[in-house]
């Protein structure tokens, strides 16, 4: 360096090191609940739009948390028989049904060797609290098969704590395989139509081979019963976004 | 069809109705229609004039208002007649009244007598020979003759039918829809004809209703959500019981 008037050059310090957090950068957080999404038919969109309205608006009062089917969630219900006059159930979400007001979530769980499953309507203003003690998803959308499976897959402990977890995270998905109990079942798990990914199916070969028979390949290149929601998503996202925000 | 909550917990399921450009379209005397009061004629939902000849389209050149999809008359007591082309919305009903919806019901087309009158048909086996879902015997040997008005298969639906004392839930002015209780006759985005209701539980129900009919350019000014009082309202928290 060419030194200035002589004296030794001024001490630069070094440039300070600028933190990119790549994780804040990422967009955030793409979860839209699904039964915000309308369903194919000749209804008239005017009616979906009053009834986000009245959705939004209990979101403002009332937290519902972002939630999967496979997460263990607590509800606390008002109840006019209890003692306490409120009731709290936990258990995992087994499948979550209904669109607009009306959604529904079914939550399961083994308490003293007899299985409950309890309905809850999402937007009931009977609920007072949903709780999420841990965010995860399974490998199917409908865990109805957990009826038959060991009843171990389907005990939480009441008294369970929330598994912290850090935002921003990925949500993890369980790739547990469920073993079952002896046949027959509910349901034939095994054929095609359902598409189970998260059993141990434990059947000899021959069985596996003859519950193929039912598949129906041609379904996935049925185009009728494409329903490209991504646009209708962005609108409703958008929507949801500003509202909330107010 | 949507869910709506008392303020106890309750679910109640309600059916949504729009009062799309309703306007009155002509007043009759009692002495012109022959009946037992006078008759305003109301249409509803504005369609394209092309389709009909210029013959259909007198009535609404006289109101001054485009061609209606429906005309519907409605019988009125002297004191309530409005003057043909005032607009109707649906603050003309108030929460906590009660109403009769008619409609025309959805099509079947022809029918079996199982479908349509709720026949029980005969077993699917034990010697039954070509028949599961007939009517079987039609009289008697006395009578020597089949009655008029033998239930027998025939076209099922498409007709006018009622249902009685709906409770008016909610109502709003922005978007005119009413929010009546239960399930309603026809398909979705059909016609609707809506009248205070006539079942004598509930003669003395309306305590102040908007009479004649609500008018948009009066110095009233409603809120934009109309809830009756039992009605949960979302921007309340949750319910809990003492």
């Amino acid at each position: 360096r060419v030194s200035s008037d002589g004296k030794p050059p001024k001490f630069q310090p070094p440039p300070k090191p600028v933190i990119v957090d790549r994780k804040t950068q990422k967009e955030e957080s793409r979860f839209l609940s699904p039964e915000f999404i309308p369903p194919r038919g000749r209804t008239d969109p005017l009616k979906y739009y009053i009834e986000r309205k009245d959705m939004i608006q209990r979101r403002k009062v009332f937290n519902i948390p972002e939630f999967y089917v496979g997460s263990v969630l607590a509800v606390t219900t008002a109840d006019p028989c209890a003692s306490d006059k409120s009731k709290r159930f936990v258990g995992i979400c087994i499948q979550r049904g209904g669109k607009g007001l009306g959604a529904t979530f079914v939550l399961r769980n083994v308490i003293e060797d007899q299985g409950v499953e309890i309905c809850y309507e999402l937007y009931s203003p009977r609920i007072q609290a949903i709780e999420v003690l841990k965010l995860e998803k399974r490998l199917d959308e409908n865990l109805t098969y957990l009826r038959d499976a060991l009843p171990e897959y389907s005990t939480f402990d009441v008294n369970m704590r929330p598994v912290p977890r850090m935002a921003h995270e990925e949500i993890p998905v369980n790739k547990v395989q469920v073993r079952m109990k002896p046949k027959p079942w509910s349901k034939r798990w095994e054929r095609p139509k359902y598409n189970i990914k998260g059993i141990k199916f434990e059947l000899p070969e021959h069985k596996m081979k003859a519950a193929q028979k039912w598949s129906q390949p041609w379904l996935e290149f049925d185009m009728l019963r494409e329903y490209d929601t991504s646009k209708i998503e962005e609108k409703i996202r958008k929507e949801l976004s500003e509202e909330l925000e107010k | 069809m949507m869910p709506i909550w008392t303020k106890s917990g309750e679910k109640r399921p309600v059916t949504l109705l729009k009062v799309q450009d309703c306007h009155v379209l002509r007043y009759v005397s009692k002495e012109e229609s022959g009946g037992k009061t006078a008759k305003l004629l109301v249409g509803g939902k504005n369609v394209s004039p092309f389709s009909k000849p210029e013959s259909a389209h007198e009535i609404f050149k006289e109101a001054g208002v485009p061609r209606k999809q429906k005309v519907s008359t409605f019988n009125v007591t002297d004191d309530a007649i409005i003057k043909p082309g005032t607009p109707l919305y649906a603050a003309h009903f108030r929460p906590g009244q009660f109403v009769d919806v008619t409609a025309k019901t959805i099509g079947k087309g022809f029918q079996g007598v199982m479908k349509r009158w709720g026949f029980k048909g005969q077993p699917a086996s034990h010697g039954q020979t070509k028949t599961h879902r007939r009517p079987g015997a039609i009289s008697t040997n006395k009578a020597a003759k089949v009655y008029r008005g033998k239930k027998m298969p025939g076209k099922m639906g498409n007709i006018y039918r009622t249902s009685f004392g709906l409770k008016v839930w909610r109502i709003n002015t922005k978007h005119d829809i009413i929010y009546v209780n239960g399930s309603v006759p026809g398909h979705t985005n059909c016609l609707v004809k809506v009248r205070d209701s006539k079942l004598p539980t509930y003669k003395d129900c309306n305590k102040n209703p908007p009479f004649p009919t609500f008018f948009a350019d009066g110095d009233e000014e409603l809120p934009e959500d109309l809830f009756d009082e039992e009605i949960f309202q979302f921007t309340d928290p949750s319910v809990t019981f003492a």
